[in-house]
């Protein structure tokens, strides 16, 4: 983290922000989430296999499930769950930012190479899946199951600007409606996650064209990837119709209003839902650099019922030209 | 009407309703307060001795509640020495016991404040009776001080029930004897029974005990009580007076002030069955003062008349053993205020809501000092042990409850090392909260590795920084009195956290994340 004194000393005054309509948390909570999101909705994207099953009934598509670990009985059969698939994914159901994910590349069925090349045995597999479904990497430490689904393959465009890890495509919905979209590219001090806390870039993403604008690092603009020095703006996402049409449908589906939904740009399928969030960050402002609450007013005024699909779009792209 | 304002309302409708109970209570304490008649007193002891070895025990007796007086503050102030708890024996009378923690000398200040009134305000809690023929064996047998089988104890009452007159009670005989027939004399006169008995002169305690002589020779039980008589400030004021068992209730006689069956409001029994207020074990040179001072009318003890069902809202009236653990749990919303303010307000994250909350109030009670080390050895400790367990692959809750055993015995080994160091101030260690900090260890662990030791360390910042500011608010003495008094304060507590509950601005941290948001428009 950047720790010099002038930067610690740059705080900003509460008007400055109000003005550029940065929204906080505790407006977030108060005025989007806690109203917008009724609880009883929130296993539908707690519980990922919950969510992609919605996904699957909807036509919304989804990375294909190989197999779904419940019991620890279950465990003992992993090796010939997982015998003929290639490579493969285990992630917990209900697991939180991007906890507990394990991704292998290839195995000889008693090692398992990891996306970091760490080769783990057959125990350490067994040992993790255990785990996962003590609840060790669920929300609120409760019982899990374990997913094995299919690993996507990073798609070429992000070559170079994506290191140890797959990026994804985070678009904020409201009502229905996108709002506003970034893209997170894993580097060398993420670990391979997308997780910008941790040291992910971050590049805003134009609503209604899907290229990519300039990017954050550690809470500071940044226009290269820190790890290739590979230009992060003027990218153009492929398939950006699709994805926001896949991320509107599941809202209607999810019935969240203040909803993110992250994909994968998967080289062979495309733009898949790979979860969805009930209560996304706020870091996309900052990789966006801009407020997202002269957005969210413009939906709240435009969307009082519901909207064909296509208007919604519309109503997207319009909000990029907004400012 | 959107439910912000519906917040505002509620708060505001809460602050009222605080304000009228407040108010509403304020009024009748003042009232009770100028109740004519009415006197608060402060009783002081100072005692000064040399602890034979460590260990030594001193035992301190308490002024006794009655109906017509009731402690209402106390203090006890030591040093070297470990409190145990307050005992309560109604069979006697309250009695504090202290240990020292080393040898040498050690000072000791009690503080007593009474409300006394000349009306039975309080319920009368009579002295309890002894049950059974063992027990009350116990008020007849000779003592050192109450000879009863000494022969002039026995030629008085053979005299005494010789001229009982038909129809009058042996015990009343008795008491007219200890009162009209025996000379009184000041301090220098005798103590003693048998020198009483003799000369016909002794001191007022000499009297009393020879009261107590001839009733237990009478083989009624009977036994010495030393108390206060709160009349007029003065240096060591003690009275002595005899309790007679009639029936089933023990009955007061002074035989020294001449009264019989009841006394005066404002004689406060202190110490039953002995002439000591403090005394102790393995002491040498032990001195004690008393003194007696009337404080200026104030709030007194009880403020409600007892009976009416209202009085059950008057906090104040309980026992003054739980006075302290209550005002500590009332203080704990504020504790959660304090959370919630840093939370909302500052933006600070820590591990677990009211993990900081827990920590500060298992702090409350001990040294904070020696609270913080133990603290961080454990918390040092637990993450050692957490990674070497790690290596073993164990499910989580198992390992959960390894880390919890490993915690316990952490911390039952750093008290006993804090003690063998002499390190512990006053003996009472801190015991935290095991099970919170179990959590904190598995969390600090699993943020370290998963995120950063970095972040892992500015969550334990976060949970050290509010934990002090919880604790700040929990030792807050005379706020913990206030809100003891009028509880209703927690109206306004739960105003503001409904308001805080629909604070919508931003974060002081926010200010800083999205500095570069401030700026012109890219």
């Amino acid at each position: 983290m950047d720790l010099n004194v002038a930067s610690w000393l740059s705080w900003v005054r509460p008007r400055a922000l109000r003005r550029r309509g940065v929204l906080g948390l505790n407006e977030r909570n108060a005025g989007f989430v806690l109203p917008g999101n009724p609880r009883a909705h929130y296993p539908r994207v707690d519980d990922k296999l919950l969510t992609k099953r919605l996904c699957e009934d909807h036509g919304i598509p989804v990375p294909q499930t190989y197999a779904v670990i419940e019991r620890v009985g279950d465990i003992r059969g992993f090796q010939e769950l997982v015998r003929t698939r290639l490579d493969f994914v285990i992630k917990p159901a209900k697991g939180a930012e991007g906890r507990g994910i394990v991704v292998v590349l290839e195995h000889n069925h008693t090692t398992y190479t990891t996306a970091g090349n760490v080769p783990l045995t057959l125990a350490d597999l067994r040992y993790h899946l255990e785990t996962t479904l003590s609840g060790l990497f669920s929300l609120g430490g409760q019982p899990d199951r374990a997913i094995i689904e299919r690993r996507l393959v990073r798609h070429p465009i992000f070559e170079r600007v994506a290191v140890n890890g797959t990026p994804d495509i985070r678009v904020l919905l409201y009502r229905a409606v996108p709002v506003m979209a970034m893209v997170r590219l894993p580097t060398r001090a993420s670990r391979g996650r997308a997780n910008l806390h941790q040291g992910a870039v971050a590049a805003g993403l134009h609503l209604g064209t899907g290229g990519t604008f300039g990017g954050v690092c550690h809470d500071r603009a940044a226009s290269v990837h820190p790890d290739t020095g590979a230009s992060i703006a003027g990218l153009e996402v492929p398939g950006w119709r699709e994805l926001l049409l896949a991320a509107v449908k599941l809202a209607d589906v999810l019935e969240m209003d203040y909803l993110g939904v992250d994909f994968v740009l998967d080289a062979e399928l495309g733009p898949v839902v790979l979860e969805a969030n009930a209560r996304p960050g706020l870091a996309i402002q900052i990789a966006n650099r801009r407020g997202l609450l002269p957005r969210l007013r413009f939906v709240e005024a435009a969307a009082r019922g519901p909207l064909p699909l296509a208007r919604r779009l519309e109503l997207a792209a319009a909000l990029a030209e907004m400012d | 009407m959107n439910s912000r304002r519906v917040a505002v309302w509620v708060a505001a409708g809460l602050v009222f309703l605080g304000l009228i109970c407040m108010g509403l209570r304020y009024r009748i304490y003042r009232v009770s307060r100028l109740a004519s008649g009415d006197m608060l007193w402060r009783i002081t002891y100072k005692a000064k001795f040399q602890a034979v070895r460590a260990g030594a025990k001193v035992r301190l007796s308490i002024p006794a509640d009655t109906a017509h007086a009731r402690v209402f503050r106390q203090d006890v102030l030591h040093s070297g020495l470990s409190a145990e708890r307050l005992r309560s024996s109604r069979l006697f009378a309250r009695e504090l016991s202290l240990a020292a923690g080393r040898r040498g000398p050690h000072a000791l200040t009690a503080r007593f404040d009474v409300h006394i009134s000349p009306e039975a305000r309080w319920p009368a809690r009579d002295a309890e009776t002894p049950a059974t023929p063992e027990a009350r064996a116990a008020f007849l047998h000779a003592t050192a001080t109450i000879p009863v089988n000494d022969p002039v104890v026995q030629e008085a009452l053979t005299r005494l029930r010789q001229d009982l007159a038909p129809n009058t009670n042996l015990v009343e005989r008795i008491f007219r004897f200890c009162a009209r027939e025996i000379q009184s004399g000041d301090d220098g006169a005798p103590h003693d029974v048998a020198s009483a008995l003799r000369g016909k002169r002794a001191s007022p305690l000499g009297r009393a005990q020879t009261m107590v002589a001839l009733c237990r020779a009478a083989n009624v039980p009977a036994r010495i009580v030393a108390g206060f008589h709160l009349g007029a400030a003065q240096e060591m004021p003690l009275s002595f007076w005899t309790e007679v068992l009639a029936g089933d209730r023990w009955t007061p006689y002074d035989p020294a002030d001449g009264f019989a069956g009841a006394l005066p409001h404002n004689v406060l029994p202190v110490r039953r069955g002995g002439v000591e207020i403090v005394r102790g074990s393995d002491l040498a040179e032990l001195e004690i003062s008393c003194s007696i001072v009337a404080l200026p009318p104030g709030p007194g003890a009880l403020r409600a008349g007892h009976g009416q069902p209202w009085a059950m809202f008057d906090l104040t009236r309980l026992p003054l053993e739980m006075h302290e653990t209550l005002s500590v749990i009332l203080l704990l919303p504020l504790g959660a205020l304090v959370t919630a303010v840093f939370r909302t307000v500052v933006g600070i994250r820590t591990f677990g809501t009211f993990t900081p909350t827990l920590l500060a109030l298992s702090f409350v009670y001990a040294n904070w000092l020696t609270g913080l080390l133990t603290f961080a050895v454990v918390l040092t400790l637990g993450l050692l042990s957490r990674s070497l367990l790690d290596r073993l692959k164990l499910l989580m809750v198992p390992r959960l409850s390894v880390v919890l055993t490993l915690v316990v015995a952490w911390i039952t080994f750093t008290v006993s090392v804090l003690d063998y160091f002499d390190l512990t101030p006053s003996a009472q260690a801190v015991i935290l909260p095991m099970v919170i900090l179990t959590m904190t260890i598995e969390r600090f662990f699993l943020t370290s590795e998963e995120d950063s030791p970095a972040f892992a360390l500015q969550l334990l910042a976060g949970t050290v920084v509010v934990g002090a500011c919880c604790f700040a608010v929990l030792r807050w003495a005379s706020v913990g009195r206030l809100v003891f008094t009028y509880p209703e304060v927690h109206f306004f507590t739960i105003a503001v956290l409904v308001l805080l509950g629909r604070y919508s601005g931003y974060r002081l941290t926010e200010l800083w994340r999205f500095r570069e948001l401030a700026g012109p428009r890219p």
